[in-house]
């Protein structure tokens, strides 16, 4: 690998063959899969699709101009122009965007007047997306976006093929991965065994499993999902600011003072009418929610499918632009259970896994829909593993501190409203204090921390409640945090620390000496050097 | 020790400054929609302000400093900060991902420099403030060397 070509610093220290020639043109096929080493382009039909994608932005001005120019020569000339130039620049791209998978990198050669080359060595690759949205699906196009790890610590790049066909793009996850895997393996048997197996694999397998098909009836949990609630508010917004576009506001609020006269007489009159029709509006949004919300959330999770291919897990949902989210098993170090108090009374639970490299975007670690406890249990139990270990619970020092954080700041602005004469804000923040109570005891009876033996889980939040578990080998650090009022109770904050998802997951409130035991339990080897000497010490000095 | 001192006055400076400027506008102006006792006793609040970070001035850096630990063992790098709140972090060396070196304009006139050891989470990452200078480097280059060696494809 010669360093001038490698756009990705830091690369230092791989013990791969040279290969020869520095133009792809001239280099020879990789001796042993000679057949997968051809250059590739993108599809034929990508000419048409991003010609169509680019003209979309631009259709409405167009239409605009020529409706307004009354299809004058210039603008139809112009028109035409642009389409043609859209064309040409679409073939243009198909003609000079070549990819090429070697044994090592995955390389991207684009441009006519500016070449640029990328190589993606594929060991830094680290997911394989494909995407198509309706108007590649038309045309059975599928754009694939390859995420591989910066130079930097978290810095992500992304390769975009823009578009092969769906086969190919198919064809080109299951490669890369293959390949990739195959890369690492020489690698990892050439060095040292190392524990980074984060999940174990649960079987097996090299087949396709199908882990999840998403049944009808998940459909219906949208109306418990807030995000898909709130969707005909979007709606509505968007619509005003469409029409915004088009009216002339001004010209409304002049014609609405001129006919002020009207309106008046006519909101006396019509009085009735107005209260049944605002009622009538305020009903329609109520049945509406939940209907919009069904119909986004099948939007989005159509056909939510959750499948093994080889050594990843692949999720693929959407009606009309249809995702592909390809994680691997040695990516994934554990998975995410998320649920509010209402999905709660339902037991239902979200599930997401947590994975180096997507850093916080959750909607591409998600796994599975909203849907029953108990089927995503099972379905954690094959897919991935679950923790079977019990959540310990936390001091009562701990319920204090939850009811004092709920109550203490709505109260004392109550008492600040009360004093300053504003009646309404006083009572208002007095019911928040009172729902602070529940919502600290719920707080607080959510909050725990495990550990099973190989996975690390712990557990907080009430409104948005998270039960992380992580596996042990993934757990990179602790950090514990003790502010001036948890040093007085004996708690802290423990911070497990891991290089994936959200990088730390935290258990709220533990007692300080046990979570020090907790975390010498899980990595003997981090925390035992300490306890003697540094920690023992600390912990005495801190009483 | 003394750099804190340094840098917590600086800052406190520029706040108190702040404040009395606010101050200032709201004395000059008195504009009418604030309450009367709020325009008349708009001086005490960079007054108090300025007692208060003279306090915090003499007690935070000694306190802190008295906190303030950091050991590396063969294996993990621990380190504790901070004086109301405190944080203790232990890294493992075998994740360090980068040791970076850094001094201030500050740290210069001071012969101190700060060394952050980043690990692949950023909540993982610690660092260590106020080392004289020539123990840094060694310390840096140290853990560098030493995270070469136990390095596993730690993602």
């Amino acid at each position: 690998m010669s360093a001038d070509r490698d756009p990705l610093p830091g690369q230092g220290g791989q013990e791969h063959p040279e290969r020869p020639g520095a133009d792809p043109r001239d280099t020879e096929p990789a001796a042993g899969e000679p057949e997968a080493d051809v250059e590739r382009r993108l599809s034929p039909l990508s000419v048409v699709t991003t010609a169509i994608t680019y003209a979309r932005s631009a259709v409405v001005p167009v239409l605009v101009a020529l409706v307004a120019g009354d299809f004058n020569p210039w603008v139809l000339g112009g028109t035409v122009a642009t389409a043609v130039l859209l064309i040409v620049s679409g073939l243009v791209r198909y003609l000079t965007v070549r990819y090429l998978v070697t044994e090592e990198r995955l390389e991207i050669r684009s441009g006519l007047v500016s070449r640029s080359r990328r190589a993606v060595p594929l060991e830094r690759i680290r997911g394989v997306d494909v995407t198509s949205t309706l108007l590649h699906r038309v045309f059975g196009l599928a754009v694939v976006r390859i995420d591989a790890a910066g130079g930097g610590a978290l810095q992500q790049e992304e390769a975009k093929l823009d578009a092969v066909t769906a086969a190919e793009a198919e064809r080109l996850r299951a490669e890369l991965l293959r390949r990739r895997s195959l890369l690492v393996d020489r690698e990892e048997d050439a060095g040292p065994e190392d524990e980074q197996g984060g999940q174990e694999r649960p079987e097996a397998a090299t087949a396709d499993t199908v882990h999840f098909r998403m049944p009808p009836r998940w459909y219906a949990y949208a109306v418990l999902s807030p995000g898909y609630l709130l969707t005909p508010f979007a709606v509505l917004a968007t619509l005003f600011g469409f029409l915004n576009q088009f009216v002339d506001s001004e010209a409304l609020g002049d014609y609405l003072i001129e006919r002020a006269d009207t309106i008046q007489r006519f909101l006396v009159s019509q009085w009735g009418t107005l209260v049944v029709a605002a009622a009538g509006a305020v009903a329609l949004l109520l049945v509406a929610m939940p209907l919009f919300a069904v119909a986004s959330y099948m939007i989005n999770q159509w056909r939510f499918t959750l499948r093994r291919s080889g050594d990843s897990l692949v999720t693929e949902r959407g009606l009309f632009t249809r995702h592909s989210v390809t994680l691997e098993y040695r990516r994934i170090h554990g998975h995410e259970l998320r649920d509010n108090p209402v999905q709660r009374l339902g037991s239902l639970v979200r599930l997401s896994a947590v994975v180096t490299g997507l850093g916080e975007t959750a909607t591409r670690a998600a796994l599975l829909p909203l849907g029953p406890r108990a089927e995503v249990e099972r379905i954690v139990a094959r897919a991935l593993r679950p923790f079977e270990g019990r959540l310990a619970a936390h001091p009562a020092a701990a319920r204090s501190r939850r009811l004092f954080r709920a109550v203490v700041p709505p109260l004392a602005g109550a008492v600040l409203a009360a004093a300053l004469g504003w009646s309404w804000a006083a009572g208002a923040l007095l019911l928040l204090a009172l729902l602070g109570v529940p919502l600290g005891l719920d707080r607080y009876r959510s909050l725990g921390h495990g550990y099973d033996g190989q996975q690390v889980s712990v557990r907080s939040g009430s409104l948005r409640r998270t039960q992380a578990t992580v596996a042990r080998s993934a757990v990179i650090g602790w950090r514990w945090r003790q502010t001036l009022f948890q040093r007085r109770a004996g708690l802290a904050t423990l911070k497990v620390t891991v290089g994936a998802g959200r990088g730390g997951y935290d258990a709220v409130d533990v007692d300080f000496a046990e979570s020090v035991a907790f975390a010498g339990g899980v990595t003997p080897e981090l925390v035992a050097p300490f306890l003697v000497d540094g920690r023992a010490g600390r912990s005495a000095a801190d009483g | 020790m003394w750099l804190w001192t340094v840098t917590d006055a600086i800052g406190a400076v520029v706040i108190v400054a702040g404040l009395a400027l606010g101050a200032w506008a709201v004395d000059s102006f008195r504009w009418s929609w604030l309450p009367g006792w709020a325009v008349d006793g708009v001086w005490l609040v960079p007054a108090a302000v300025g007692v208060y970070s003279l306090v915090e001035l003499v007690v935070a850096p000694r306190w802190r400093y008295r906190v303030h630990r950091w050991e590396v063992t063969g294996d993990v790098v621990y380190t504790r900060k901070g004086w109301l709140s405190r944080t203790w972090q232990l890294v493992p060396v075998t994740r360090i991902q980068t040791v970076d070196h850094t001094q201030g304009w500050l740290e210069r006139l001071f012969g101190l420099a700060t060394l952050k050891i980043q690990t692949a989470s950023h909540a993982g990452s610690s660092t260590i403030e106020g080392l004289p200078e020539e123990q840094a480097r060694r310390l840096s280059e140290e853990l560098a060397a030493r995270a070469g060696e136990l390095r596993d494809d730690a993602t």
